[in-house]
């Protein structure tokens, strides 16, 4: 797989996450992100300079901002000749963006471009309940005012409830959290596994805040310094000490595992990463933090397949590793996205499975297991939050700095997605 | 100033009439620098004490250059007017004093100088370095005038300046940006002060080729505390003059930070400016802009309280930002790369304080630092000299920020009021003068403290 | 002058209901006094509720023109006092010119002062100045403002001074954005603002005080134009605005933008080209 070039990932931004209807319930997506756009050009001087492109999106978004990251640069220090699209990948938007973004800029389309995401459940778009959009539709068409009354005389008090979009999905009924269950039960993750590994990211975090880790990958806003579910006192033993919220559909009570502390918030907030061809990064004398080297996507059928519903991953790695011919092991770091403690644990434990990685990979052995202590150095999305679009954007800068100041080394992101998708790439310097 | 309730009363007719019937000092407007101002908003008079003066040659020149109409005679009628029409800047080359006789003449020119200076008028005396004279007569007669324009200061009016200069042998052709600085309205509140040029040796630049209006152009500048206030201000002045910035503040004032870097089309840098490493981190990150020109250390906290209650957490937070924090970086820059470190031709300019030379009660450790910080200047001043760079300190007075509105009103209006131009000073006075010293036409000062004050009577 | 300080901000409902029950004496002097409010608290709520009806972002940092929803009480204070010159209700706003140095900033805390001056006869009647401050409390006015008040039929001395020369933006005969005002932005805002001032709230009161029907805010549209040029303007700036013709609600109303040498110049006009806002930006003077 030989590329012309290979995309550096030059810097970040991004703004403290903050957890649902909380510092951040009045900003709106556009906010957020034209705040961490606007960081990102104080940190690299980017005033009125032109982009190749930008590309962002957010999971939740209301119908005026179908354009969303267009007006973000537009109400931003960039230049307003900067190209934009949207894009909406699940929770795996914020990767895919840079994925796009870097590709260009190995194929020679573009030299740089920012990818980002952002998302908010506090200012979520409301929509009518189906029954309202009805007749609102109706008396939309009518073409007299007689028929607009008599369309709108139709309304019933029920009708008027709106309804607020659920981290559901649509296909089962079920939330995110009890499709997560089902495969945590499945796969026989203990519930102090899951404990430990949400106490070690809440560590990991404060310590990387506290070794100033995130002072060039982020800028302040609202008042919020720090992302605010972070609690740097936690430890296995308090969140033991928490009831399970999510229960496996089917299954028994006896078996629930997940609670709110190792299962990930609601959150708003915004990232941002710059990213660059080699030349364009030296030219303005910056630092190349690591090349984004290939990426990877998969989907499971999580509906009538028989497959969890956040599994995918577990398919994009070990296609991804095949194509670059390396192992699971061939990395000195991995960033999993946490959407769950217990979905980090269930992929971990697939590829050390023979069973699943011959009959579901058809693999000959078992990708096998990596170095724990290589996993999340920094914390993930169980302590610094997951605001859906924007955690891809959060994790690629947060590899490559911690590649860079490794001196060099080679990292692994993946990341699980709404709809039974997998987003997976290589960071190396 | 908006809520200077004083200064709105004295100015209004009727309390005009009232403040000058019970001796109430007026408060005068000071002329402000703007882009495009001439150097001068009219004539000046230059005057040389002795006939062994040696800088009036090269104040006639710079005066002609900035297209000042100059009058040596100072009887002669101005501009079409009469022998007493105002003139906007006096000039008084009173080197070569040989005895306490030769001050007659100082007089002799000041005296009528004092009624024909305008509003916001300047006027400058330059002698020669006190130090350097051996001879009793001749250093008590240097020495005298430095009682003599301190005093003058205090008697000047309608937010006129009299300054003295110091200049070194052999220093009276690297003048132009300290005559420039002096005579033109960037000096608003700097009065009754003594700057010395030329007294560290060794220096090395040229003022030749410098645009005036944009003195800074091409130099990249590292301004700390550049989040708010007064960095704020020094950011955006520098922008003005021309020089890339480099915005650093605490990462907790990032969101302000960024504004301040974007508003001036500079960069970012957040950083805890006493962490290790931090010298490292803003070498590193000027590296993209090629290296650093200018470093102004203007990042200061107060934890204020009096010494019988005062514990060493926060003793030592004062020390560590406002003193530690700039000799650790002071050192990184020495030690660094001439082609993408600090650039041989430097410029280091600190932020000192009142309070570091006069003492300010509750601030014992505000005051220990800021005293530091001018002993930091003095010995570092030879250090740079070998790099053609520069150190030099500002020590604001009474200047109208969100700091001083922590005051008591009582101090706060006292603050105000003591000074020779009845007046607090503002972030853009500081700002100037931290830009004049970081100007590459100002190589010849080093090691220097200026008061920027507006001559304030409390203290020294 | 001397200053009055106010232990809270008046509440604009009472003052209208005042200024329209109230007998008035109508003074023929402006009140010889500066009205103080310190400590005027900013409610990041607020802030992000007056964004919304205006279309500014929501930061940390006020929209240019919110420190009017501070300054705008006390102006109303002063101006539905017994004595002075002109009545509020129906009162018109002609000009609104605000410099600000520095953007301000949620959680400052803040001194607002408002005080009237320039009391002068108009062609068709008598206006007045509302000179507004606000910054931290030894900050040179961060913010500075000046409304010009128009009262049709009352009457005031000529003039001796000359008023600044007022804008005159070069934008153009095609416009750069055409707006759907909606029917209730006067209520919204209104509700933002406490302007509930019944020629933008009520047709028929906008009627008895001489409009052709229900009103934008002026200061509304000013902020609107401004957020409009969100990312391109400076920060420390002189914005100046005349509203003319009053903006109908509902309507079009078309926004044309012009960048020049050191802003942006705008204006807002109805669908047949009468000028509702002329509008500058410039550096902050």
């Amino acid at each position: 797989m030989a590329s012309p070039r290979r995309a550096a990932v030059v810097g970040a931004n991004r703004i403290p996450f903050a957890r649902s209807n909380g510092a951040y319930a009045r900003a709106s997506n556009q906010d957020m992100l034209t705040a961490a756009l606007d960081g990102l050009v104080a940190r690299f001087g980017l005033t009125e300079e032109r982009m190749g492109e930008v590309v962002a999106g957010a999971v939740l978004k209301h119908s005026r901002d179908f354009n969303l990251t267009r007006e973000a640069v537009l109400g931003s220090r960039l230049s307003a000749a900067t190209p934009t699209y949207d894009v909406q990948q699940a929770c795996g938007t914020g990767l895919e963006a840079a994925i796009l973004v870097a590709n260009k800029i190995a194929l020679g389309q573009i030299e740089v471009g920012i990818a980002g995401g952002v998302d908010t459940t506090s200012d979520a778009p409301i929509a009518v309940n189906d029954d309202l959009r009805e007749v609102l539709l109706e008396a939309n068409r009518a073409k007299s005012t007689a028929g607009v009354v008599k369309a709108l005389a139709g309304l019933r008090p029920g009708q008027l409830v709106p309804e607020i979009p659920a981290n559901r999905e649509p296909r089962t009924g079920m939330a995110m959290g009890e499709h997560a269950a089902i495969t945590a039960a499945h796969w026989g993750v203990e519930r102090t596994a899951q404990d430990e590994l949400t106490a070690r990211s809440h560590q990991n975090l404060a310590k990387a805040y506290d070794a100033g880790f995130f002072d060039d990958l982020m800028t302040p806003f609202l008042g919020l310094t720090k992302d605010n579910n972070l609690r740097a006192d936690s430890t296995a033993e308090k969140l033991g000490k928490l009831k399970p919220v999510f229960f496996p559909a089917g299954g028994d009570k006896a078996e629930a595992t997940m609670t709110a502390g190792n299962s990930t918030p609601l959150t708003d907030g915004a990232a941002t990463v710059l990213l660059a061809s080699d030349e364009w990064a030296a030219e303005r004398g910056l630092p190349v933090l690591a090349h984004l080297v290939d990426a990877e996507t998969a989907a499971v059928d999580y509906v009538h397949g028989d497959e969890g519903l956040l599994m995918a991953p577990a398919y994009a790695v070990p296609r991804l590793l095949e194509r670059n011919g390396l192992t699971l092991q061939d990395f000195d770091f991995y960033e999993i996205h946490e959407a769950f403690a217990s979905t980090v644990l269930a992929t971990l434990a697939a590829w050390e499975s023979p069973q699943f990685c011959k009959e579901r990979l058809g693999l000959d052995a078992p990708l096998g297991s990596i170095d724990r202590g290589k996993l999340n150095v920094h914390g993930s999305s169980l302590a610094a939050g997951h605001p859906f679009a924007a955690t891809g954007a959060r994790i690629v800068p947060t590899l490559a700095k911690t590649i860079h100041q490794n001196g060099g080394g080679r990292g692994l992101i993946s990341i699980c997605a709404a709809g039974g998708q997998g987003v997976v790439a290589i960071l190396e310097a | 100033m908006s809520h200077d309730w004083y200064s709105d009363f004295v100015n209004s007719g009727f309390g005009r009439a009232v403040a000058g019937n019970v001796g109430l000092p007026p408060v005068p407007k000071l002329r402000r620098w703007q882009p495009g101002q001439p150097l001068l908003s009219g004539a000046a008079l230059l005057g040389t004490a002795t006939a062994d003066g040696r800088v009036a040659k090269v104040v006639r020149a710079v005066l002609a250059d900035a297209g000042v109409e100059v009058h040596e005679d100072p009887a002669a009628p101005i501009g079409g007017g009469s022998s007493s029409s105002k003139v906007a800047a006096a000039v008084l080359d009173a080197t070569g004093l040989s005895s306490p006789r030769d001050l007659a003449a100082v007089q002799q020119f000041l005296t009528p100088v004092m009624r024909r200076v305008g509003p916001s008028g300047r006027i400058l005396v330059i002698g020669d370095v006190p130090a350097q004279a051996e001879r009793p007569a001749v250093r008590a007669a240097r020495r005298s005038l430095e009682g003599l324009v301190r005093s003058a200061a205090k008697e000047a009016r309608y937010g006129a300046t009299v300054n003295l200069v110091h200049v070194a042998d052999g220093a009276e052709n690297d003048l132009e940006s300290t005559l420039r600085f002096f005579l033109s309205s960037r000096s608003a509140f700097v009065d009754g002060q003594r700057l010395d040029v030329g007294t560290v040796p060794g220096y090395a630049g040229s003022s030749a080729g410098t645009d005036w209006e944009h003195p800074v152009t091409g130099k990249v500048a590292v301004v700390t505390g550049a989040a708010r206030g007064i960095g704020r201000t020094v950011a955006q002045t520098l922008a003005r003059d021309g020089a890339t910035v480099v915005a650093v503040d605490v990462p907790s004032a990032g969101d302000a930070l960024a504004h301040t870097a974007n508003d001036v089309g500079g960069t970012a840098l957040q950083l805890d400016i006493t962490s290790d490493g931090a010298g490292e981190a803003i070498l590193e990150h000027c590296r993209r802009h090629g290296g650093i020109d200018i470093v102004v250390h203007n990042a200061g906290i107060t934890r204020d309280k009096l010494l019988a209650n005062q514990d060493t957490d926060r003793w030592n937070s004062v020390i560590d930002v406002n003193l530690n924090s700039q000799l650790a970086i002071n050192d990184l820059l020495l030690a660094s790369s001439d082609d993408d470190g600090f650039h041989r031709g430097g410029r280091i300019v600190t932020v000192s304080s009142m309070a570091g030379i006069a003492g300010n009660r509750g601030q014992t450790s505000y005051g220990a630092s800021k005293a530091g910080v001018i002993g930091l200047v003095e010995a570092t001043a030879p250090l740079l000299a070998d790099k053609d760079a520069t150190i030099n300190a500002v020590a604001p007075g009474f200047i109208e920020t969100a700091m001083t509105a922590a005051m008591p009103v009582g101090t706060r209006e006292a603050g105000r009021r003591l000074s020779s131009l009845t007046q607090g000073g503002l972030p853009i006075d500081v700002a100037e003068t931290i830009a004049w010293f970081a100007q590459g036409a100002s190589y010849a000062i080093n090691g220097q403290v200026l008061r920027v004050d507006g001559q304030n009577y409390l203290g020294a | 002058m001397p200053t009055e300080t106010l232990d809270s901000a008046p509440t604009l409902g009472a003052l209208y209901g005042r200024a329209l029950l109230t007998a008035r004496s109508g003074g023929s002097t402006l009140p010889d006094r500066t009205l103080e409010l310190v400590n005027a608290t900013i409610d990041a709520d607020a802030v992000a509720d007056y964004a919304h009806v205006c279309g500014f972002r929501v930061g940390g940092e006020l929209p240019i023109t919110y420190p009017h929803m501070l300054a705008f009480p006390l102006q109303m204070r002063l101006m539905t006092d017994r004595e002075f010159p002109l009545p509020a209700p129906g009162m018109v706003h002609l000009r609104n010119v605000i410099t600000q140095q520095r953007p301000l900033a949620v959680g400052e805390p803040l001194v607002v002062r408002v005080h009237a001056e320039r009391l002068v006869a108009h062609p068709k009647g008598a206006q007045v100045d509302l000179v507004s401050t606000v910054g931290l409390p030894d900050e040179e006015a961060a913010w500075h403002s000046r409304s010009t008040y128009f009262v049709r039929g009352a009457s005031a001395e000529e003039p001796t001074d000359a008023a600044p020369p007022e804008p005159e933006p070069h934008v153009g005969d095609r416009p750069h954005a055409v707006w759907t005002v909606p029917g209730d932005i006067g209520r919204r805002y209104a509700a933002v603002s406490g302007d509930v001032n019944p020629i933008h709230v009520n047709g028929l009161a906008a009627k008895a005080f001489g409009m052709p029907g229900t009103i934008a805010h002026g200061m509304w549209s000013k902020a609107r134009v401004l957020a409009a040029l969100a990312g391109r303007t400076d920060e420390a700036v002189t914005v100046d605005a005349v509203f003319r013709s009053p903006l109908r609600i509902p309507s079009k109303a078309f926004l044309y933008t012009a960048a020049t040498k050191d802003g942006w110049d705008a204006a807002l006009r109805s669908k047949k080209g009468k000028d509702h806002l002329l509008l500058t930006v410039r550096p902050a003077s």
